[in-house]
């Protein structure tokens, strides 16, 4: 290259950014790179604040489980690499105190715990929680509100757990890793870990589980458990963190990164399709002067080397701006929502630049080489014929390039072939139906233009001849509308169904061991008060003692992870098992028939008696359709065949079973009822008043859990918002820089019906109108292949249940109606305001 | 210095194959002024074009100054362009994003001159524009925009102008100030000079002209000299 050639280069590129020309291009670039930094710097910050967040919810960053103590190396070995460790020992173990007793979940901690999250106590039972910061002492107890009752207890009584009496002196009512399911957990009695030998609760026999809590750099640990996995046992350990969490928040947290990732995507493909748009348009002003640089003589490289120099210094020069821009836009949102989410903004993250940066690249150079080869296809000769534009025509080979490079940055960026391939097809889909239907209205356009050349005729014509130009306008409005609709509706659909789980008035007490007897009165009692009682489940207590006839106790044991058996289950000794003829509300049979469907009443009797489990125990416990199930109930042994495997939606708050039975196989033992209700916070106070009748029945306080739930979905659909909005401004941002691209393209035709002493209300008429169909045409386009896009992805990467969205038939074509118009009104408006001679100087 | 051979221009349309030049054979000498005249359509712009380099012939020999321009492709074309080449043209054909005094260095610079800068200032004085340097071409006037086309031409010191009607966008005074202008130049450099116009007066400035019509040269003569003088005094 010569000094003249970069000269030249830089020259051209610094008039032409004086004046303005080069102000699009530079723009799109911009653009994609801040959006693209900011968003995903952004939910990269964000991503740590709920990853923190959820964290609490297991008390660590990451939990090795395990059924026996571990290798005291192991810790050290953590705490050597500079990790925070804590240890918790949880038994089952019978309390005692005046002459109740009662099974309980006893926690042995030690100073450390909880990593994250809080340890919550009050004064009096069935009180709110506050938080504190250290654990019992030695020889004292903090037991939940429920034991209270069930053992007539006070704050200051004690109580016998194992070989140790314990002074009981607090109410515990919230601990992190508490868990989310409502039954199978026993209540809680938390003791210091010194104390724990005391007990001698540790002997042969019993169910004892060890958790092993770690926290530090998100790498230390990884490189921790890299030394760690070799000298796991499988059958004995568990390594957790919340990412492999099933629960509602690990869910939640997977699914809002899910999202943020398409997100992000979708800002990068808007920033292409803005890059593209605006190459385009930077080569075609560019035919005169390359076809008087080759006039002059020029070789076609030093042309070649003089516009990849212009491109390689607009870029550098996007990349800069759009870094600074991305940052402060963030910075900005962040400082917004500070008081709401907690967003850390010391820590920096390389990655979201090194993306932003390769983005920005990528994007400016793939997508203008189609528009810069075309560029340096032009003839000399245009220089005596203007009418020759560039020789290079294949539009497939630009469709080709760009989809390709859209597609490779997808998949760089999101590691995920399988988002990335969803919204590439139904791109193309689109694609394909726009230019099916750009043909389409060429043709309509040929009857509708005809006529007295009025506003709408103009415009008609003017899509008509330009239906080429209009097609791949078309195609970039409907990209545009079509994403920003799957970024909105995606958004709507997963706040909704978050919300759904736990709606206004989801239950946050439940009645434990209600009598046959009690029902009824209790029903009373809490309708005088107004509280409304949901529906009462009947439970018998049955031991599960065999799976077709061989015994349970070593399949229980061997395949039941502790975090299981801690949050929900109660297999370990006896399950609650209820009888119902409906299925649940919530709930979906997912292999078999539900209980006694296609009966015939005469082979009733004959057949064995039918039971309907939970999938998520069928899968642990290794049970299938037509096993024999054994359960002890009472003094007796009832067989039942395994005919349904229900989904629970475990999140529901909702009383769930693991075994639903037919009715017949439990008529001859006596129920206790399980029911729930809801009691809004400001009457907490009057829960005691609310049970004194029933001191029998156990009270399950499950008000904390469901606020920690409601508090994460907050953060996260609050987050969501955010992001939603930076994702509409950059497609706002792109839709003007498509229609101000088309406009420049339009001027020549405007100055001359202006000089032809067009009315200005004509012209604009004819442009609006113009607009007004495109958009109408994109918006309907974009609705079809929202609707396509959408079903993909929310079955095949949220799993969440699809659904139509009628709504938006309407609103795209309206909204794309009036945006696209309007835009291209104010365009046209700016256009007109220049006097005509202008208009004209400028077209040389 | 161009010598032509029998040249013709075929050109496929949707009709079929349509000959916009018939086969026509002339020389110009060195230093000679040549006038193509016609009416619209006569193909006086393709034989231009041919002539210049800027398209290829479809049948026949086409040398310029002896090198044989039928056998070279695109970019040796430019090479021979940029070396013995000027152009003019109706619409200027500047580039708008540089300054005249930057369009001026264009030929200069492409051709890997050291002292484009100094030549191209050099010029712009000869043509009078010298505080007009860093305009841009849409903050000159017509003639003035005409003025920098023939400076740029002439800074590569070529050895044969083509001028597609140099005046044709320019009123009669500018004309007149354009006309003068590019002869004084082209004697001053002994250019041949090479100018297409339907301007007849402009023609006969040139010492022959050649008469086109309907893709076929009608008519070679030479401009009377007392003519010639006549109107270079005028």
């Amino acid at each position: 290259m010569t000094n003249h050639t970069l000269s030249l280069a830089w020259r051209l590129f610094r008039h032409e950014t004086k004046r303005g020309e080069l102000t699009i291009i530079l723009l799109a670039i911009i653009l994609s790179v801040a959006s693209v930094l900011s968003l995903s710097l952004f939910s990269e910050r964000l991503k740590s604040a709920l990853t923190e967040k959820s964290a609490e919810f297991i008390a660590a960053d990451r939990v090795l489980d395990s059924n026996k103590p571990v290798d005291l190396a192991w810790i050290e070995k953590a705490q050597q690499m500079g990790l925070n460790t804590a240890h918790q020992t949880y038994a089952r173990s019978m309390v005692f105190a005046n002459e109740q007793m009662d099974l309980v979940d006893l926690r042995a901690a030690d100073k450390g715990y909880p990593l994250k999250g809080e340890v919550k106590v009050a004064e009096k039972p069935f009180s709110p929680g506050t938080a504190i910061n250290q654990l019992p002492n030695s020889g004292e107890a903090w037991l939940e509100s429920q034991l209270f009752q069930t053992l007539a207890i006070n704050i200051g009584d004690s109580i016998e757990v194992g070989d140790k009496i314990f002074k009981v002196s607090k109410v515990l009512t919230e601990v992190p890793d508490a868990g989310f399911s409502v039954f199978g957990g026993d209540p809680k009695v938390l003791i210091s870990k010194v104390d724990l030998a005391a007990t001698n609760v540790e002997g042969p026999g019993s169910r004892v589980n060890y958790s092993y809590f770690f926290t530090g750099e998100g790498d230390v640990l990884d490189e921790y458990y890299d030394w760690l996995e070799p000298q796991l046992d499988r059958e004995l350990h568990d390594w957790d963190s919340i990412e492999d969490d099933e629960s509602g928040i690990g869910r939640a947290v997977g699914r809002a990164g899910k999202y943020f990732l398409l997100a992000s995507l979708l800002a990068i493909v808007l920033a292409a399709v803005s890059i593209a748009v605006a190459a385009q348009r930077y080569s075609m002003r560019h035919y005169d002067p390359v076809a008087i640089m080759k006039t002059l003589g020029a070789p076609k490289k030093m042309v070649q080397q003089i516009y990849l120099l212009q491109i390689l210094f607009i870029t550098i020069l996007g990349l800069l701006i759009g870094v600074v821009l991305g940052f402060l836009i963030q910075q900005l949102v962040v400082a917004a929502i500070a008081d709401k989410v907690d967003v850390s903004i010391d820590v920096w993250h390389w990655k979201p630049l090194i993306i932003a940066i390769f983005t920005g690249s990528v994007c400016a150079i793939l997508f203008s080489l189609y528009p810069l080869m075309k560029l340096f296809s032009v003839s000399p000769l245009r220089v005596l014929r203007r009418d020759l534009g560039a020789n290079l025509s294949s539009r497939l080979i630009q469709f080709v390039a760009s989809g390709g490079a859209i597609f490779l940055l997808m998949w760089a960026y999101s590691q995920n072939i399988e988002v990335s391939a969803i919204l590439f097809v139904s791109g193309i889909i689109l694609v394909i139906s726009l230019l099916a239907m750009t043909f389409g209205l060429i043709w309509v356009g040929r009857k509708l233009g005809q006529g007295k050349m009025g506003a709408w005729q103009l415009a008609w014509a003017r899509i008509h001849r330009r239906a080429m130009d209009n097609s791949v306008q078309l195609i970039s409005f409907a990209v545009t509308i079509m994403l920003l609709l799957i970024v909105l509706v995606m958004r709507n659909d997963m706040v909704q169904q978050w919300q759904n789980q736990l709606p206004q008035g989801t239950p946050n007490y439940f009645l434990v061991n209600i009598s046959q007897a009690q029902q009824p009165n209790l029903q009373q009692h809490f309708a005088d008060n107004q509280v409304v009682i949901e529906k009462f489940y009947p439970v018998v207590r049955g031991r599960f003692v065999a799976v077709n006839d061989e015994k349970v106790r070593t399949a229980v044991s061997k395949e039941d992870p502790d975090e299981q058996t801690r949050g929900r289950d109660g297999l370990g000794r006896e399950a609650n098992l209820t009888w119902s003829n409906t299925l649940q509300k919530g709930t979906e049979v997912v292999k078999g028939k539900w209980l006694g469907d296609n009966d015939d009443t005469d082979t009733v009797a004959e057949r064995p008696y039918e039971v309907s489990i939970e999938q998520g125990i069928a899968e642990r416990m290794d049970l299938s359709l037509g096993d024999k199930l054994t359960f002890n109930i009472g003094s007796e042994i009832v067989d039942l065949e395994v005919t349904s495997i229900r989904n629970v939606n475990w999140q529901s708050m909702q009383p769930n079973f693991f075994f639903v039975i037919e009715p017949r196989a439990l008529k001859s033992f006596i129920p206790t009822y399980i029911s729930s209700f809801n009691l809004p916070t400001e009457r907490k106070a009057d829960i005691t008043e609310l049970m004194k009748p029933f001191a029998n029945v156990t009270l399950i306080d499950v008000d904390a859990r469901i606020n920690q739930l409601r508090n994460i979905v907050d953060q996260v659909s609050l987050a969501v918002e955010f992001i939603l909005v930076l994702v509409l401004a950059a497609g706002a941002l792109v839709l003007i820089a498509q229609v101000q691209a088309s406009m420049d393209e339009r001027q020549q035709e405007l100055a001359i019906l202006r000089t032809l002493g067009a009315k200005g209300t004509l012209i604009r008429a004819s442009v609006v109108f113009e607009f007004i169909i495109i958009g109408v045409v994109a918006g309907a386009m974009a609705a079809a292949a929202t609707e396509f896009s959408l079903y993909m992805l929310q079955t095949q990467i949220f799993e969440m249940p699809a659904n139509w969205h009628l709504e938006y038939w309407f609103i795209a074509p309206i909204v794309g109606a009036l945006v696209v118009g309007v835009l291209g009104a104010l365009g046209c408006w700016r256009l007109l305001s220049l006097n005509t001679s202008h208009l004209l100087r400028q077209m040389v | 210095m161009i010598k032509t051979n029998g040249i013709s221009k075929t050109v496929t349309t949707t009709q079929g194959q349509l000959q916009i030049l018939k086969p026509i054979s002339f020389d110009v000498k060195a230093g000679e002024s040549v006038a193509i005249v016609g009416a619209s359509g006569s193909g006086k712009s393709t034989l231009l074009s041919l002539l210049a380099g800027l398209d290829e012939v479809s049948e026949g020999e086409i040398y310029l100054d002896g090198q044989a321009m039928q056998n070279m492709d695109e970019e040796q074309r430019a090479q021979l362009r940029g070396a013995k080449v000027g152009f003019i043209f109706q619409s200027f054909m500047l580039v708008q994003s540089l300054t005249a005094l930057e369009n001026i260095m264009l030929p200069a610079e492409i051709a890997g001159h050291a002292d484009a800068k100094k030549r191209a200032l050099d010029i712009l004085e000869l043509v009078g524009l010298e505080h007009r340097a860093s305009h841009y071409p849409n903050q000159l006037s017509g003639g003035e925009q005409q003025r920098v086309a023939i400076a740029r031409a002439f800074i590569s010191e070529p050895k044969i102008l083509f001028a597609d009607e140099p005046t044709g966008n320019l009123d009669a005074a500018n004309s007149d100030k354009i006309e003068k202008l590019l002869f004084e130049l082209n004697q001053n450099s002994n250019t041949t000079l090479v100018l297409v116009t339907h301007d007849s007066k402009l023609a006969d400035k040139c010492q022959r002209q050649l008469h086109m019509q309907a893709g076929e040269l009608t008519e070679v003569f030479a401009t009377p000299v007392s003519e010639q003088a006549a109107q270079k005094v005028g």
